[in-house]
């Protein structure tokens, strides 16, 4: 039983209220079942199958070593964890400049904390159909702009163009959760001991002195906090590429999300079980990122104050 | 701190909020001008401001189905969510039995789970029961997607009610049901209103699972209803920009009056 | 080792509202070390701050061996301050924290090694310097922050109640180790409490504050016996001194004081700024009430009829509270070991006529001629 939580019912005589637990505990467990457990079970079970509409077929492995040689599904992963990678770098450094430069006590810290919130309160529908405009060739601000700075032969489709299409949606998500670390971190900021700092004051540190030896080590926990938080949420990304490229120009967008739902939905095959394939095996590969990730971190994280 | 780097660090942020929140600004002003307005130029400013574009929205452009999916799937789901999630975190929380932590973290790992393990069996699961295209259906599956988060948040804050209060309760004759009804429930009041304000948002804004769940107009959740759109009417920005601004009403309701309150649910258990 | 020099020295948190600090004045003489004694919130954490340098100041000076250093930064006062809550960094082991502040100074290397070591010497830390402050206990913390101030050096050391954290018996312990260290460096020192007891062992001198003003300064034992007002009278001494409305009167050319519904006389030419008709707050400390079975009023000693409320018998002394008749706050008698009295009992409580304290109606101190043998 972890810390702090205590016992409500008495054992007493007549043992554990199973009945009480169990009343309470069922719809969770009745849904989790239903719509969590089985399912992910079942695709996994689809993988060995050729799951079409009348009939499944079992088929071992095959699915699996067609997933092998399956071009398209190893471009798409490249992308998804460039994309995974990438963004925890962009948007945590980002998010920790900007905490420290509210922290810094800035006239209007609570509106700018607000503002830039924003992003993260959007559907991704809302902020793809945004940014396709603002990336528009003809009319969207970013070309508006570098051509009024006449830059205009910086100006193009961004994401047009193979080279550029995924780093312009990386860009995207990051604009979208820089807000979201950056209000964690002024938070965890804001809970530094305060007289650990003036100690340092008085050890002769001044401002980057302070940032290096005691606020950066004693962020740490968080700044792992969000880094694992911001991979896994782009390993799982579908709803933004959705809807502005929908994988495209020549998969240079293409994500395993996106992958699954076409080879689910929109090929003509209409087999579901390559796809649960490369759903479960995308499975285990974001479990044993998340794993390795926190194994990693925790090994260096033994802090406690 | 001098004067000239504090107004630097000033502009500098003004500029980030500028980069922020000028999308969201240019969509609210392209929102109130015609298609033909915005071609000719599409940073003015609105002149005159067409209101009446929000009423043909919502009556021509079917957003009126729209909205009114969302609102009941969404609302139905966050319901359940709340009524079913603070049962079990009540229960994970304050009874101990040896399954417990097991229990607790199997519903809470599967925040990690990417959602393509479940979704196409789920679209299987839902045609073999006929719940396919339909918003009980997606209710259900809405309900299952945030479990998890929702039994997270609220098991920490019952675990944090003294259990002197328990004990009390349980002294005065109290049930169960009626210590979690009335002594559980209403002191975590705070967290609960969290997590509805939280899935609310969250599920407003889903767009997978309803896109794969949903295929039929009537149906069709805001999220859905605004990418029908993107393909449909590919060159009338102006009545996108409308629609996106109806569909981002309810959150930037809730957003002005529980800000804070939004902020700290989302970004609790993320500060270590 | 310095002299620390305040000259009126306020602060103000915000405008227009009533100071944190109002217009402090205190010297502080090489090696002394004073005490800044007061309940929560009058100003001494915020006096000592400021002399810090972790608070700016609003207006007034404060220098240092005769250097007015009210712009000068906290890092360059060389100044080190023991905080409440320890402020050890929590992620570097003992070591580290000791020596963070020099290599922060960039002394050589085998300087630090060398003060390190002599630091964690005295103050028994040689096992404790691979720990992480963790895994300290609260005795062993309080001593690192300690050895951090004196590796330093530093002409002044600050504290900032730094035994309140602890439980009662290290709190004496570590007192003792306070003044040991003062004695042994010879720094000047200056320490924040609320505690008086920590006030009276450890203070040369101690002041006084109240309401963000310094209400009186001065060695322990003269500040105990010579309050200057009603406040510091009750703050000092426990169980506080009594403190009871009296009234003066004349008869016969000697002045008369009037409590409840006794009237006793004071002594002879003790109080020659007293009038007639002076409504007053007459105190006397509990030790100086003792009880005896007969109601003997001699020169030295008035009588007064009491009711017994409460015996607290703690083995070493016993503390009897007791009603007087018109009087609305009970009185405290410092007796001796063996309670020789039972609750309801009328006795004759004796006063210590030379150790009676007269204050005015705004309760300071009249002023009152020596005590005779």
């Amino acid at each position: 039983m972890p810390a702090g939580h205590q016992e409500t019912s008495r054992a007493g005589a007549l043992g554990k209220p199973w009945g009480t637990i169990g009343a309470f505990l069922l719809p969770s467990l009745l849904i989790y079942a239903a719509f969590t457990a089985y399912p992910a079970v079942r695709t996994i079970w689809n993988s060995f199958h050729r799951v079409l509409p009348r009939s499944d077929e079992a088929v071992g492995l095959a699915n699996y070593a067609e997933l092998m040689r399956d071009d398209i599904f190893w471009r798409s992963v490249r992308n998804t964890i460039t994309w995974a990678c990438m963004s925890p770098l962009i948007e945590v450094s980002v998010a920790l400049l900007l905490a420290l430069a509210l922290y810094a006590k800035v006239p209007g810290a609570r509106f700018f904390r607000i503002a830039w919130f924003t992003p993260v309160l959007m559907s991704y529908v809302v902020v793809g159909i945004l940014w396709l405009w603002i990336y528009n060739f003809d009319w969207g601000p970013v070309n508006v702009a570098l051509r009024a700075l006449g830059l205009a032969s910086w100006a193009r489709a961004w994401l047009g163009d193979p080279k550029t299409a995924l780093a312009s949606l990386i860009f995207v998500t990051s604009w979208m959760w820089v807000g979201f670390n950056m209000v964690v971190l002024l938070a965890a900021l804001h809970s530094l001991p305060r007289e650990v700092l003036e100690a340092a004051e008085l050890d002769n540190c001044g401002w980057g002195g302070k940032l290096v030896y005691v606020i950066l080590p004693l962020l740490r926990a968080t700044l792992l906090n969000l880094v694992v938080l911001s991979f896994i949420g782009k390993m799982k990304i579908f709803d933004l590429v959705w809807i502005t490229t929908k994988g495209n120009p020549l998969w240079a967008t293409e994500t395993v999300s996106t992958y699954v739902y076409k080879r689910a939905f929109e090929w003509t095959t209409f087999d579901l079980g390559y796809p649960s394939t490369i759903a479960a095996l995308w499975f285990v590969i974001v479990l044993a990122a998340v794993l390795t990730l926190t194994w990693l971190f925790r090994l260096r994280e033994k802090l406690e104050y | 701190m001098a004067a000239a780097k504090r107004a630097a660090l000033l502009l500098v942020l003004c500029l980030y909020t500028a980069f922020a929140a000028g999308p969201f600004v240019w969509a609210a002003m392209l929102s109130l001008r015609t298609t033909t307005e915005i071609h000719r130029n599409h940073f003015a400013p609105p002149n005159p401001a067409h209101w009446d574009k929000f009423a043909e929205a919502w009556f021509t452009s079917n957003y009126a189905v729209y909205f009114t999916n969302s609102t009941q799937v969404v609302v139905s789901a966050v319901v359940i969510l709340t009524v079913v999630g603070s049962m079990a975190a009540h229960c994970l929380a304050r009874y101990r039995f040896r399954l417990n932590r097991v229990i607790y973290f199997v519903l809470f790992s599967t925040i990690i789970f990417p959602p393509q393990i479940t979704i196409i069996s789920l679209f299987q699961i839902l045609v073999q029961y006929g719940l396919y295209n339909s918003k009980l259906g997606l209710t259900l599956v809405y309900v299952a997607i945030q479990l998890p988060l929702t039994i997270y948040i609220l098991e920490s804050f019952f675990a944090r009610i003294p259990s002197d209060l328990f004990d009390a309760a349980r002294i005065d004759g109290y049930s169960d049901w009626e210590i979690f009804w009335r002594v559980s429930l209403p002191i975590a009041l705070p967290a609960v209103a969290t997590t509805v304000i939280l899935n609310f948002i969250l599920l407003w804004n889903e767009f997978l699972y309803a896109v794969v769940l949903i295929t039929e107009e009537a149906n069709r959740t805001l999220p859905l209803g605004i990418q029908r759109f993107i393909g449909d009417t590919q060159e009338d920005v102006g009545m996108i920009a409308t629609g996106l601004m109806i569909a981002i009403i309810p959150v930037v309701v809730i957003y002005a009056f529980f800000s804070e309150r939004l902020i700290q649910g989302m970004t609790a258990g993320a500060v270590k | 080792m310095a002299v620390v020099t305040l000259d009126k020295l306020t602060k103000f948190y915000e405008r227009g509202q009533v100071p944190a600090a109002d217009a402090v004045s205190l010297e502080v003489n090489h090696g002394e070390f004073v005490v800044l004694l007061g309940p929560s919130g009058c100003g001494k954490t915020t006096t000592l701050r400021m002399i810090a340098g972790l608070e700016p100041i609003s207006s007034g000076a404060l220098s240092i061996d005769g250097r007015v250093v009210n712009n000068v930064p906290a890092k360059d006062r060389d100044i080190a301050m023991v905080f409440q809550s320890y402020a050890l960094y929590p992620h570097m082991n003992v070591a580290d924290n000791l020596a963070f502040g020099l290599k922060r100074r960039s002394v050589d290397r085998a300087e630090i090694a060398r003060r390190v070591a002599a630091v964690a010497d005295t103050l028994g830390l040689g096992g404790l310097l691979e720990r992480k402050p963790h895994a300290l206990s609260g005795g062993q913390r309080q001593r690192v922050a300690l050895g951090r101030a004196i590796v330093r050096d530093p002409k002044v050391f600050l504290f900032d109640e730094p035994l309140s954290n602890l439980d009662a018996s290290l709190r004496v312990s570590t007192r003792g180790e306070i003044g040991k260290l003062h004695r042994r460096l010879g720094a000047t020192m200056i320490y924040v409490t609320h505690d008086q007891v920590e006030a009276m062992t450890l203070g040369q001198r101690i002041c006084i504050m109240n309401g963000g003003r310094v209400v009186q300064v001065g060695a322990p034992l003269e500040v105990y016996k010579h309050p200057a007002n009603t406040f510091v009278a009750s703050f000092l001494g426990n169980p506080p001194m009594n403190l009871v409305p009296a009234r003066i009167t004349q008869s016969n050319g000697r002045l008369l004081v009037k409590v409840g519904a006794h009237l006793f006389e004071l002594a002879a030419g003790r109080y020659p700024a007293l009038t007639a008709g002076a409504e007053v707050t007459l105190g006397i400390r509990p030790e100086h009430i003792a009880t005896a079975t007969n109601a003997a009023e001699d020169g030295r000693f008035a009588s007064i009829d009491a009711e017994v409320v409460q015996v607290e018998a703690l083995g070493a002394e016993t503390i009897v509270t007791a009603r007087v008749a018109g009087v609305a706050s009970e009185l405290f008698a410092r007796l001796g070991p063996d309670p020789d009295t039972v609750v309801g009992e009328r006795r004759a409580f004796l006063l210590d006529r030379y150790a009676i304290h007269l204050f005015d109606a705004a309760g300071v101190r009249i002023p009152a001629h020596a005590a005779e043998a």
